[in-house]
């Protein structure tokens, strides 16, 4: 089934007369691992933006396992989908590395001893136990992205959407997401991944995407088609 | 007209103490009328105004409420049983509120019809210090910014799942309470950076500065200045006596 569908969608930036995207067709499975890359300012980010309904589409419609994107609160798009943002800044907000971890966890009500084994078994996965009690923009960049990423999965949704994740971090730390990625897609879930990085892009994803000047430029398949150009 | 950037501060200065000297509405109106002749003489963008207030929407909704409750006088226009709940003096009251906040906002949005940059000049030519008049451009600079900063977060923390709405008032205020911190020093952190940034380049290296361009009083910007500052100054007279 169709996970995520993006139908003729544009998206201008207010007061500015070049559309950052058009006509844009995609589809996205629930168990497919999908890259997209492309040149910078092509448009990638606010491709994922629109996705996750933090920017609503100037035209066209999107739509989220079935229903349109809009009929969704942020909150409950943020229960399914995991969104790491380009900028791991954006995205850290508690006073502790600990914290970050567990918020999403703590505030939806799961019980305190759970939270606090999934926040000891993501800190330990992503060598940031040490840090626990720092604050996380303190952090070095390679750091920052670990903990947003940890922070996102902790959360466990059933799909991901990560953005340049592998920008900062060193060739030890990538391999170590590579296999966590890989461990979560072989659960049956699904993810978007933009990256610049080819050999990374080429082990994961079944399928690229390349972007270029607001548009589909082209698709990479491996596995069967769900991508087409309008 | 194209006027002194002084001048124009002059006039935001005038408007905003009529605003808090008068206190009935239909002077209040009066000041706004003016403002936004004013505004629409120099030319600023209506459109905008929407953005401008909305921040304070929420705000002015709660003194309004709350004024018309406390301010109780005159005839009683919806009451619960014994108990007065609005009047029609506290109406008045609570619209005064309003309009003079809407008034202060829309004299400052005079400020924005020239560049901060000219407002740093103005300030300096005044003899206000460098450091001075620069440490208000950057507060100018950096008030949108910290505005996103806050939209970020919020965004962020519902991506990761959590409906802000629907929490219950105690949980949404223990989440604020935890923020708070952070957001204060990611602010600093940022401060940090610039003072690195610009002591880099100079800031304060020479303690004489010169400016390429200097700001000219023009024959128009004297008379406007001294006939808004001497009317204010009488309006404020008759209000008194
Ligand atoms: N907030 C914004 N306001 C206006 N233009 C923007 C904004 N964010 C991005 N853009 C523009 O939109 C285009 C696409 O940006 P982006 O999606 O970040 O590209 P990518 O992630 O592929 O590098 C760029 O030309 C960029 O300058
Ligand atoms: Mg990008």
């Amino acid at each position: 089934m169709t996970y995520l569908e993006l139908r003729q969608v544009a998206f201008y930036y207010p007061r500015k007369m070049k559309p950052a995207l058009t006509g844009i067709n995609l589809k996205f499975e629930k168990e497919e691992i999908t890259a997209i890359t492309g040149p910078n300012g092509c448009g990638k980010t606010t491709l994922t933006k629109l996705m996750i309904g933090v920017l609503r589409a100037t035209e066209g419609e999107i739509y989220l396992a079935g229903s349109p994107l809009t009929n969704y609160s942020l909150g409950e798009i943020g229960r399914r989908i995991g969104y790491v943002f380009q900028k791991p800044d954006l995205q850290l907000f508690c006073s502790t590395v600990a914290e970050e971890v567990g918020f999403g966890l703590n505030n939806r009500g799961y019980d305190p001893e759970t939270v606090k084994e999934k926040i000891k078994f993501y800190l330990d996965y992503f060598e940031l136990t040490g840090y626990q009690n720092a604050f996380p923009l303190n952090l070095s960049q390679g750091e920052k992205e670990r903990l947003a990423i940890a922070a996102v999965l902790a959360n466990e949704p059933e799909f991901l959407i990560l953005d340049e994740p592998t920008i900062g971090l060193d060739a030890f730390r990538k391999k170590l997401l590579e296999n966590y990625l890989k461990k979560i897609a072989r659960l049956g879930r699904g993810m978007i991944l933009i990256s610049h990085d080819e050999s990374f892009v080429n082990r994961l994803a079944e399928r690229v995407v390349i972007m270029a000047d607001g548009r589909i430029q082209g698709c990479n398949e491996r596995k069967e088609s769900a991508c087409y150009e309008a | 007209m194209k006027l002194d950037p002084r001048t124009k501060m002059v006039m935001v200065i005038c408007l905003s103490c009529l605003a808090l000297i008068y206190s009935t509405p239909g002077r209040l109106l009066l000041v706004l009328a003016a403002t936004i002749v004013l505004l629409l003489i120099f030319r600023f963008d209506p459109s905008t105004v929407w953005g401008y207030l909305k921040p304070f929407l929420s705000l002015m909704l709660m003194l309004f409420i709350i004024q018309c409750i406390f301010s109780p006088g005159g005839k009683v226009l919806l009451s619960i049983g014994p108990v007065p709940l609005i009047t029609y003096n506290g109406l008045l009251v609570g619209s005064s509120i309003i309009l003079r906040i809407i008034v202060v906002i829309a004299a400052a949005l005079l400020l924005t019809t020239f560049s901060s940059r000219d407002f740093v000049l103005g300030l300096v030519q005044w003899k206000v210090p460098y450091e001075l008049a620069f440490m208000v451009f950057i507060a100018l600079r950096f008030l949108p910014v910290f505005r996103e900063e806050m939209i970020n977060v919020i965004t962020a923390i519902q991506l990761r799942g959590i409906e802000l709405k629907k929490v219950p008032w105690g949980q949404k205020l223990t989440i604020y309470r935890q923020l708070f911190f952070p957001l204060i020093y990611g602010m600093m952190q940022k401060a940090q950076q610039l003072a690195m940034a610009m002591e880099n380049r100079g800031f304060r290296a020479y303690p004489q500065r010169t400016y390429l361009r200097r700001l000219n009083f023009i024959l128009a910007d004297y008379v406007v200045m001294l006939l808004s500052s001497a009317a204010t100054l009488m309006l404020i007279f008759l209000q008194i006596t």
